[in-house]
C-alpha cells in the first residue's frame, strides 16, 4: 500500500494542531491579520466563513479598526471579579433569602442601618441616628440628606415608608404581583410577625422627608438586628414601580456604591460605580465589579489560581491549607455565624429519657471531628449562639467525652446492652442517623461527620445507621418531624440571639411541640426566649439568653458540634475585603492592586 | 422520500406525547416538594400551603397536565417558579451556549475522530493503529470532570494561554444578537469578541469532544476495515487505481453510514446539554440549568427542557435518517 496518502494525512492533522495551538496561543495579546485569517479557515465551516463575508459587506469600515483593538479584556485593576458558588435567585431584596443573591444587593441597596465592619453592631447607614421611646414602641429615625438612587431619584421619608408598603401590605399591587407570582416575603414575615394586620408595625409615617417614625405594636427586642438585615434595603419607589415581575428582568435600582448593569443567567452579573453616592469617604475603589456563577468549587480555586477572578467563596476544607500557604493567596476567615448540631426527634421513645440524650452527648469526640473536617477553619460548639453573638454564655461548661461514661448513663437508663433499636413513634426500628446530603457552611462534609460521629457513638454502645436522601426530601422529612435522629444547622440572619436560640425552641401560644424541630416542648426554655424577644434592651436580654443557653445544656435538648468560620480566598493584590458574620459584605471598600 | 419524511415527523409525535407524560409524572411522584426547597430550613407549614397552592400543585394531576401541554402547544411552557422566568424564552436565550459547544466539541470529534480512524484501518496493525486506538479507549473511558479540571490546569493555571472557562472574559461586555456568540461577533463585526469566544471555547469543547472523537474514530476504523476487506476493493486495486483514489472513492463512501449513525446519536446527545462540561467550565447551557432546576424541584423548567430536549433528539435522528438516503442512494424508504 502505498503511504503517501496517509502521510499527508498525517501531515494534516500537525498542521491543524499546530494552526489551533498558534491561534489559541496568539489570541491574549493583539494578533496579527494573517494569523485571524488562518485561524478562520481552520475553524471555518462554510457558514462561519460566509458570516465574515457578510460582515465584510456591509460593515467594511469598522473591521479594520476592530482588529487592531482586540483584544478586549478590560484592565483587570479596574474591576473586582467575585466567583460564587451559584446564580442569585432574585435580585429584589425582599422576595430573597439566600446569600448568593444577598452579595449583590449588599452593593446595589442600603437600608436604615447596617451592620459594622466584622460584627454584629448596628450601626448607622441611610439613617443617620435614632431614637426610642421608654417603653420601646416607638422607633424615630432621622435620616441622611442628600443621598440619591441611581435613577436620580431623592432618598427621603416617603421612599422609606413606600417600601415598608411593599412589603408589608399584601394589596400593594408590586406586592400583590410577586405573592401571585409564587414569591414570598418570607423574612419580612419571620422577622415582623406577618403581613397587614399580623405586623408588629401599627403605623409608619413620614413625618418630614427626613424623618420617619415606626410605631410598633409590642416592643421587639430584635428590631434594629432586623432592620440590618441584607434583605430590608430600598428600591427607589419609581423603579420598584417600573419594575417586571419576573426576577430575571427586575432591574435593581437602590442607594447603594455599585449600581446594577446587566445579569446573564448562569453566567455573572455586572456592576458599575455609582458617581454620586453619598458617602464620599467610603466612596467605591473599583470602576467595575463583577459577580461570576462558578458552581464547581475546584474550578473555582482554578480560576483564582489563574487571575481570572479575585476572590471566591465556596473553599473545600482540603483546599484551605494550600491557599494558606500560598502567597499567591490570602485567605480571610469569616466570623462564626453558624453552628450544627445533633437534633433528637422525642417521638423516638428512648430519647425522653435524659440519660439516654446525655449519652449520646458525652460519647461524640468534637475536638477531633472538628479538627478533622472543617479544614482548620471550626470551632468545637458547646450551645446554639457562636461566640461572636452577644447572648453567648461564656460560662457554659460542655459535657465531656468519655465513652465509659456514657456507656454506664445507658446501663442506668435500662440500657445495659446498648441501644440500636429504637421506639419511633410507637414501632420498633433500627436507630438511624440522618446526615445532610449537601454540604453547608455548619457541615462542610456531612458524611465523613457522620460517618465519625457514629463511630464514636459506637464505642459507648451506640449503634447507628447512617442514611441520607436527596436534600429536598430531607428537609421535608425533617419539617414533618420525621428524622428520628438528624444532623442539621443553621446560619444567622440578623446577628441576634433570638434569631438563634428561638426560631428551634419558641412553641406556639397553646405549647405545641414543634414538629419542625422533632417535637421538642421545653415550656421554661420556650417562655423565657419569648420573654426575652419583648424586651427591648441588650442588657436586660443577655442574661435571658445566656440562661437558656444554660438549660438547653443542662436538658440535652441538643447536641451542638461546631461553628464554622467560612472560608474566603482572594488573590494576594486584593485589599480591603472585610467579612461579615452575616455574610453581609460590602465591596466598596476593595481595592485590586 | 417525501413521503417517508412526512411519516417519520408524524411519528415523533406519540414520542413526545409520551415522554411529556413519563416527565409529568416522575417529577411529581418522587418526594420532596417544591414550597419546602423554595423555603429551605425555614419551611413552615402555613408558607409552604400557601406556595403550594399558588403554584397550582393542589390541583388535580391530570388537570395539571392538560394545562401544561395546552400551553406548551402554544409555545408556553410555563414560568420558573424559582427565578419566574418563562422557560420558552429562556430555552431560546440558553440553548445557543448548548449549540456552539456542541458544534466545537462535535468539530474536534470529527477533524480528529475521522482521518484516525481511517488511517488506523488503513495501516491496520502499525504503530500508528495501535497508538490511536489505545488513545481512543483512553478517551472512551475518561472520566470528563477529571480531564476537564486536568486542561484547566495545564492550560489555564500553568501555561495562562486560556481561560478556565465561561463564554466571554469576566470583563468583557457583549450584547448578543442570537447568543451564539461566535455568529454575533462576526455579525457585529467585533473580531475581538469572536477570538475571545474562540479562546473561550476551545478547553470546553476538548473536554466534550473527547469521547465523541473516541467513539467515532473506532467506529470509522471498525467500518472501514469491514469494506476494505470487500471483493470489489480488492478488484479497485487489481485495477491499478490509487490508494487514494480507493481509499477515498471506493471504500469511505460505503463506511460512512455507520459513522453518521454514530455522529448522529453524538450529536443529540451533546446537545441535550453536557452537564459535567458546563459545570467545570460554567458554561451557561442547557444541561446545568436542567440539573440545577431538577434539585430545586422546579417543575416548569424539569417539563420544559425536557420536552424540548427530546424533541431536538428526534429531531436530529430524523435528520440523520434523511442523511442515510443522501449518502446512499440503493436505501428505500417504505
Amino acid at each position: 500500500m502505498s503511504t503517501v496518502w496517509t502521510k499527508r494525512l498525517l501531515v494534516l492533522l500537525g498542521l491543524v494542531a499546530i494552526l489551533a495551538t498558534v491561534a489559541a496561543c496568539a489570541a491574549p495579546t493583539a494578533p496579527p491579520p494573517q494569523v485571524v485569517k488562518e485561524t478562520v479557515v481552520v475553524a471555518g465551516p462554510t457558514k462561519i466563513v460566509e458570516a465574515t463575508k457578510i460582515v465584510e459587506a456591509t460593515k467594511i469600515v469598522e473591521v479594520p479598526k476592530v482588529v487592531t483593538a482586540t483584544p478586549p479584556p478590560a484592565k483587570v485593576q479596574d474591576t473586582f471579579i467575585f466567583g460564587a458558588q451559584g446564580e442569585p435567585v432574585c435580585l429584589d431584596p425582599a422576595i430573597i433569602t439566600d446569600g448568593i443573591s444577598g452579595r449583590v444587593i449588599n452593593q446595589i441597596f442600603e437600608g436604615l442601618v447596617k451592620f459594622d465592619k466584622d460584627t454584629t453592631n448596628v450601626v448607622p447607614s441611610l439613617a443617620e441616628k435614632w431614637t426610642t421611646s421608654d417603653d420601646g414602641k416607638v422607633w424615630t429615625f432621622t435620616l441622611r440628606k442628600g443621598v440619591k438612587f441611581h435613577d436620580g431619584t431623592d432618598f427621603n421619608a416617603d421612599a422609606v415608608v413606600k417600601n415598608f408598603d411593599y412589603w408589608q401590605n399584601t394589596k400593594n399591587p408590586a406586592h400583590a404581583a410577586q405573592v401571585k407570582a409564587g414569591q414570598t416575603y418570607e423574612y419580612f414575615e419571620a422577622q415582623f410577625g406577618g403581613f397587614d394586620n399580623d405586623s408588629i408595625f401599627a403605623k409608619i409615617e413620614a413625618v418630614d422627608p427626613t424623618t420617619v417614625k415606626f410605631t410598633l405594636k409590642e416592643p421587639q427586642g430584635p428590631f434594629l438586628n432586623n432592620l440590618a438585615m441584607f434583605v430590608f434595603v430600598f428600591w427607589s419607589p419609581p423603579a420598584l414601580e417600573k419594575a417586571p415581575v419576573e426576577c430575571a428582568n427586575r432591574k435593581p435600582v437602590g442607594t447603594g456604591p455599585y449600581k446594577f448593569v446587566e445579569w446573564k443567567a448562569n453566567e455573572q452579573v455586572t456592576l458599575e460605580a455609582f458617581a454620586d453616592y453619598w458617602d464620599k469617604a467610603n466612596a467605591p475603589k473599583m470602576k467595575k465589579v463583577v459577580i461570576r456563577n462558578i458552581p464547581n468549587n475546584s474550578a473555582r480555586l482554578l480560576a483564582l489560581s489563574a487571575g481570572e477572578i479575585h476572590g471566591m467563596e465556596g473553599l473545600e476544607p482540603r483546599d484551605v491549607a494550600a491557599v494558606k500557604g500560598n502567597p499567591k493567596f490570602k485567605l480571610i476567615l469569616r466570623p462564626a455565624n453558624t453552628t450544627g448540631y445533633v437534633a433528637f426527634n422525642y417521638k423516638v421513645k428512648e430519647f425522653q429519657n435524659l440519660k439516654v440524650r446525655q449519652a449520646f452527648a458525652q460519647a461524640i469526640n468534637k475536638k477531633p471531628i472538628v479538627d478533622s473536617f472543617f479544614g482548620g477553619t471550626g470551632q468545637v460548639a458547646n450551645q446554639f449562639q457562636p461566640p461572636a453573638l452577644w447572648g453567648y454564655n461564656k460560662d457554659l461548661k460542655d459535657w465531656t467525652y468519655d465513652a465509659a461514661v456514657a456507656k454506664k448513663l445507658l446501663a442506668d437508663a435500662g440500657f445495659p446492652n446498648g441501644i440500636s433499636k429504637v421506639t419511633f413513634d410507637g414501632k420498633e426500628v433500627p436507630l438511624e442517623f440522618w446526615y445532610m446530603p449537601v454540604s453547608r457552611p455548619y457541615y462542610p462534609n456531612p458524611k465523613d461527620i457522620a460517618t465519625a460521629i457514629a463511630a464514636d457513638w459506637a464505642k459507648a454502645g451506640i449503634n447507628v445507621t447512617l442514611q441520607t436522601v436527596d436534600w429536598a426530601t430531607y428537609l421535608d422529612k425533617r419539617k414533618n418531624g420525621l428524622l428520628p435522629l438528624y444532623m442539621l444547622g443553621w446560619t444567622g440572619d440578623n446577628g441576634d440571639p433570638d434569631n438563634f436560640v428561638c426560631y428551634f425552641f419558641c412553641m406556639d401560644a397553646k405549647d405545641t411541640p414543634i414538629a419542625r424541630e422533632g417535637f421538642v416542648a421545653d415550656k421554661e426554655v420556650s417562655d423565657l426566649l419569648k420573654k426575652a424577644a419583648v424586651t427591648t434592651k441588650q442588657a436586660d436580654r443577655a442574661p435571658m439568653y445566656q440562661k437558656a443557653e444554660q438549660l438547653i445544656r443542662d436538658r440535652v435538648l441538643r447536641v451542638f458540634i461546631a461553628n464554622n468560620q467560612p472560608p474566603l480566598a482572594f488573590t494576594a493584590n486584593v485589599d480591603g475585603y472585610i467579612p461579615n458574620p452575616t455574610g453581609t459584605e460590602f465591596f466598596n471598600t476593595v481595592v485590586v492592586k | 422520500m417525501l413521503r417517508y419524511v412526512i411519516k417519520r415527523v408524524l411519528t415523533i409525535v406519540p414520542v413526545i406525547l409520551g415522554v411529556s407524560i413519563l416527565v409529568f409524572g416522575f417529577i411529581r411522584v418522587i418526594p420532596g416538594d417544591v414550597a419546602t426547597v423554595m423555603l429551605g430550613e425555614r419551611a413552615t407549614p402555613e408558607n409552604v400551603a400557601r406556595i403550594r397552592e399558588q403554584l397550582g400543585l393542589t390541583k388535580p394531576l391530570y388537570e395539571q397536565y392538560l394545562i401544561f401541554m395546552g400551553n406548551a402547544l402554544r409555545g408556553d411552557l410555563g414560568t420558573s417558579v424559582l427565578r419566574g422566568e418563562p422557560v420558552t424564552q429562556e430555552i431560546i436565550r440558553r440553548f445557543p451556549a448548548t449549540i456552539e459547544l456542541t458544534l466545537g466539541a462535535i468539530l474536534i470529534a470529527l477533524v480528529v475522530g475521522i482521518p484516525a480512524g481511517i488511517i488506523s484501518a488503513v495501516r491496520r496493525g502499525t504503530w500508528f493503529d495501535s497508538l490511536s486506538m489505545l488513545v481512543a479507549l483512553t478517551g472512551v473511558s475518561m472520566p470528563i470532570f477529571w480531564l476537564g479540571l486536568m486542561l484547566i490546569l495545564l492550560f489555564s493555571v500553568f501555561l495562562h494561554i486560556l481561560p478556565t472557562g465561561a463564554r466571554l472574559d469576566g470583563a468583557t461586555r457583549f450584547e448578543p444578537i442570537t447568543n451564539l456568540l461566535l455568529l454575533d461577533s462576526l455579525l457585529k463585526g467585533n473580531i475581538g469578541i469572536f477570538f475571545q469566544t474562540l479562546r473561550h471555547l476551545a478547553l470546553p469543547a476538548i473536554a466534550l469532544g473527547t469521547i465523541p472523537m473516541a467513539i467515532i474514530a473506532r467506529m470509522t476504523r471498525s467500518a472501514m476495515l469491514e469494506v476494505l476487506n470487500q471483493d470489489y476493493i480488492r478488484t479497485a486495486h487489481a485495477k491499478g487505481l490509487k490508494e487514494r483514489a480507493v481509499v477515498i472513492n471506493h471504500a469511505l463512501r460505503n463506511a460512512w453510514l455507520p459513522v453518521i449513525t454514530v455522529v448522529g446519536l453524538q450529536v443529540g446527545r451533546l446537545l441535550s446539554g453536557a452537564i459535567l462540561t458546563e459545570t467545570v467550565f460554567s458554561w451557561p447551557g442547557i444541561g446545568r440549568w436542567l440539573v440545577d432546576a431538577i434539585y430545586a424541584r422546579d417543575f416548569p423548567i424539569v417539563q420544559g427542557v425536557t420536552l424540548f430536549i427530546a424533541i431536538i433528539f428526534v429531531g436530529v435522528n430524523l435528520v440523520v435518517d434523511i442523511l442515510y438516503a443522501w449518502v446512499d442512494p440503493r436505501i428505500k424508504f417504505e
